[in-house]
């Protein structure tokens, strides 16, 4: 059984790891101003983060359309898929997900026969891409849907995404900012942990300094043992390296760091650095 | 009494064996009335010359809160008596002397259980027992404060006693061992005695102690019109319930873009700046020498001339929001369109609660989401009662309190035992702890994880506050002469000098300013922005390395109360 395996582009997994792992990413676009690109093909994090820097506009995002989908959908079963898994950022963070049952449901009578499951991730970026390699990496292997799917759910649901930004004002902006609203109103400047539960931001704490979040974040991390997968979503280096340094208070081994996209920045902002926790089934 | 013959007119000394619930109330009158008289001179003993947590005035407003509602009473059973005063010093405690001082009374009433007259035999019992709830009320005892005086005071009255002393010899006896205490408090604590006072508690309990004797004695008339002892009707407490604050952030306005390109731009102090002067959904990105500012702001021409002080600005754009309706182009986007943001206090099961001081400080515990705010009033420490009315407002049933000060933290712990509820104080000593607490409270926590949170947080913040003395006193190794400045680190008062903003750096020096890179400064209420924002600029001067910012705390009496993280 040839499984196949679509996801977007805020999973943040790198162009070169997809090629290899024969994901199929379907991008969001980010705009600025009236100029559009697609969400890591046109746009890169260290194009994105300079276009925020230099643009007057600033940036806005929209999910794929349903054609984007029905256009990869068929393409991958004309190819020969005999299934398709897609795995998609948290449907109260985009439509993204809404989109992919769209087109789904769209495809002609002769397409519809081949099974295709949707998967609301109910997280973003590196709380999901290593899931998605997993699945990837049991579809390679020759795993069926079911299994692959099953397998995926259950990592999903050990997974604990944790993000320090700089600033509450882009998810504000986003309109995302769901219970993250709690924080708004506090007067002094702190750099806000923030979560997600049930596909939806939540506050965690309010450190007063970069430095502050990024222990706290080591001690939450320490408290999540044993650790099966972790891994570091960065808007640069700098606040990327800070935080694998604080984390080495809590986490010996090598993390792995990627990079934030186009659409994450817009809703984040400059200096946000997340982790991303597996624990152990 | 007179005792007349036909012949002779013998006068004898006063004697008095028994009293019941009238003579105890006029007896405690008149005690209350004389401390309230000398409370001005035993404020004055205070060590610390900084006028709040004044012992006079708590020790005098917990008795006024102790007779409120016996002052008119023509109960004649003592039991009934004491226990009412008891009770209500208790609620009117203010302050660590008001709660040791409520503690003794109740010590006092629970001696005179079951009676509704009482011996000299019957007192000595009392006062013992006011003495064991006395240093039971203090988690440390320290010898050389009122525990002593009241503890020597109870021996005296059980000496007394035992020789078959009537109550007025006895009440004569317990009020020279009173004074032997209270003289001999500064040979027990050296701070006393380098400051040259006696312990404040000590003599406020023993002022009460001489009234009561000076009325025994018929020296004294016993306050019989209400008027002359009328005490206020209790205020209703401060405490607010925060239901939430509902904010809309609309689009109103301009919407100001531009690119500022200059030198050492900092990018946290510009948008704290914009944010300050009134700017809306402000984002400043960028680097030390270019960076792009937006905002929306009813005044573009402000936001401009600053960015134009700062270097030199590109690509301006200005538009006029209400001419515009913003338009997202995309198509299913507009379903998630920023939706307008309601603060709304979060769904939490704990609630919070902090003693303020200062409407700058208020806004931002409201804006940390506290329950209830309890002002400090006069001496800036609230009654028992206010702290407990504010916890039973509460909708939760598990309480956390901030006292934010070392003399109410004593008050808040009585609270614990007051309600049904779940109630933790975090021993919080200044406002930035408590700030510091409620920055740590983890929504996803539990109520005991949270009190263990805040509590450690606490331990994180340094405090420093900036001040004038109210009096001269030697503390430690600092001479405070009154008018003087003084800075306290921590508690402790560890410069003096005349000229605040040496003594503002010299206290900065002390706390080892180098170990920290954020700090805050609330600026007090006679104390202005611009004062502030020179103050923060000649800190920042001598300690590159230090994030500052200035907030407005309104605080009174503290011209500057700063924290070190």
């Amino acid at each position: 059984m040839v499984v196949r395996i679509v996801t977007d582009s805020t999973a943040d997994i790198p162009v070169v790891q997809a090629e290899a792992l024969n994901i199929t990413i379907v991008p969001l676009t980010v705009f600025f101003g009236d100029d559009a690109y697609l969400d890591n093909i046109e746009l890169d994090n260290a194009a994105f983060y300079k276009k925020l820097q230099e643009s007057k506009d600033l940036p806005r995002t929209s999910q794929p359309s349903p054609a984007a989908f029905e256009e990869a959908f068929t393409r991958l079963i004309n190819k020969g898929a005999d299934a398709i898994l897609s795995v998609h950022l948290s449907s109260k963070l985009s439509g993204t997900y809404q989109s992919a049952c769209t087109a789904r449901d769209a495809l002609p009578e002769n397409l519809k026969k081949i099974p295709i499951e949707i998967v609301d991730s109910q997280s973003i970026s590196v709380g999901m891409s290593y899931p998605v390699m997993e699945a990837a990496r049991k579809a390679q292997s020759g795993a069926g849907l079911e299994e692959i799917k099953a397998h995926l759910l259950d990592q999903l649901a050990r997974t604990r995404i944790l993000a320090v930004l700089d600033t509450l004002e882009f998810v504000k902006r986003g309109g995302r900012i769901g219970g993250a609203r709690a924080l708004l109103g506090n007067m002094l400047s702190f750099k806000p942990i923030i979560s997600l539960k049930d596909g939806e931001v939540i506050p965690l704490e309010q450190p007063r300094t970069r430095n502050k979040a990024y222990v706290r974040l080591a001690q939450l991390v320490g408290e999540m043992e044993p650790i099966e997968y972790i891994a570091i979503a960065e808007a640069s280096d700098e606040v990327g390296q800070q935080l694998a340094q604080a984390l080495k208070a809590t986490y010996s081994g090598e993390i792995p760091i990627y990079k934030l996209g186009g659409v994450l920045g817009t809703h984040t902002g400059p200096g946000t650095a997340a982790v991303s926790v597996v624990t152990a089934g | 009494m007179q005792e007349q013959s036909p012949r002779r007119i013998r006068i004898r000394a006063r004697r008095i064996s028994v009293f019941d619930g009238q003579d105890l109330k006029k007896a405690i009158l008149a005690g209350a009335a004389w401390l309230e008289e000398h409370r001005d001179s035993i404020n004055a003993l205070n060590v610390f010359p900084v006028p709040d947590g004044d012992t006079g005035s708590n020790m005098s407003a917990t008795m006024k809160s102790a007779i409120r509602n016996i002052a008119t009473s023509d109960e004649t059973s003592a039991t009934v008596i004491a226990s009412k005063i008891a009770h209500d010093a208790l609620l009117g405690a203010r302050g660590n002397s008001g709660v040791i001082l409520s503690q003794t009374l109740r010590g006092l009433a629970a001696g005179l259980e079951k009676k509704s007259t009482f011996t000299s035999q019957d007192l000595a019992i009392a006062l013992q027992e006011a003495s064991r709830l006395a240093y039971r009320a203090v988690i440390k005892p320290v010898e050389g404060t009122i525990l002593t005086v009241v503890r020597e005071a109870a021996e005296a009255a059980t000496q007394s006693a035992e020789k078959g002393d009537d109550l007025v010899a006895q009440m004569q006896e317990v009020v020279a061992a009173a004074r032997r205490a209270v003289a001999r408090t500064p040979e027990l604590l050296p701070l006393l005695k380098q400051a040259g006072v006696v312990d404040a508690g000590g003599q406020g309990f023993c002022t009460l102690l001489e009234g009561i004797l000076r009325y025994i004695r018929g020296e004294a008339n016993a306050p019989s019109s209400p008027a002359e002892n009328i005490v206020k009707v209790q205020k209703e407490p401060e405490a607010r319930t925060m239901k939430g604050r509902v904010t809309i952030e609309e689009e109103f306005g301009y919407e100001v873009v531009f690119l500022l390109r200059g030198e050492k731009l900092d990018v946290e102090t510009i948008r704290q700046t914009i944010i300050d002067m009134g700017g809306v959904s402000t984002v400043v990105a960028g680097d030390e020498k270019m960076l792009k500012v937006h905002t929306h702001t009813l005044t573009p021409g402000k936001i401009l001339d600053y960015g134009v002080s700062l270097g030199s600005l590109l690509d301006i754009n200005i538009e006029n929001l209400q001419e515009q309706s913003l338009t997202y182009a995309a198509e299913s986007e507009a379903e998630h369109a920023a939706e307008a943001v309601q603060e709304t206090a979060p769904v939490t099961q704990i609630a919070t609660i902090a003693v303020v001081s200062g409407a700058g400080f208020e806004k931002v515990y409201q804006g940390l989401h506290v329950n209830a705010i309890v002002a400090g009033g006069q001496t800036m420490n609230p009654s028992i009662e206010e702290l407990l009315s504010a916890v039973d407002a509460q909708p939760t049933n598990q309480v956390i309190i901030l006292p934010n000060n070392s003399n109410v933290i004593l008050s808040a712990q009585q609270v614990v035992d007051l309600t049904p509820k779940e109630v933790y104080v975090v021993p919080s000593k200044t406002l930035p702890q408590g700030i510091a607490a409620l920055l740590s409270f983890n929504f996803e926590a539990d109520f005991t994880t949270n009190c263990q949170h805040m509590t450690e947080a606490i331990k994180y913040i340094q405090t420093a506050e900036i001040t004038m003395a109210v009096r001269s006193v030697h503390i430690g190794s600092v001479r405070v002469r009154e008018g003087d400045f003084i800075g306290v680190v921590n508690g402790d008062l560890v410069v003096a000098g005349q000229d605040i903003t040496r003594v503002l750096h010299d206290t900065l020096q002390r706390m080892n300013i180098g170990d920290y890179e954020l700090l805050t400064l609330y600026y007090g209420e006679n104390v202005t922005h611009e004062e502030a924002r020179q103050t923060a600029k000649s800190i920042k001067e001598r300690h590159s390395h230090l994030e500052i910012e200035i907030v407005d705390g309104g605080q009174p009496y503290y011209a500057y109360i700063i924290s070190a993280e």
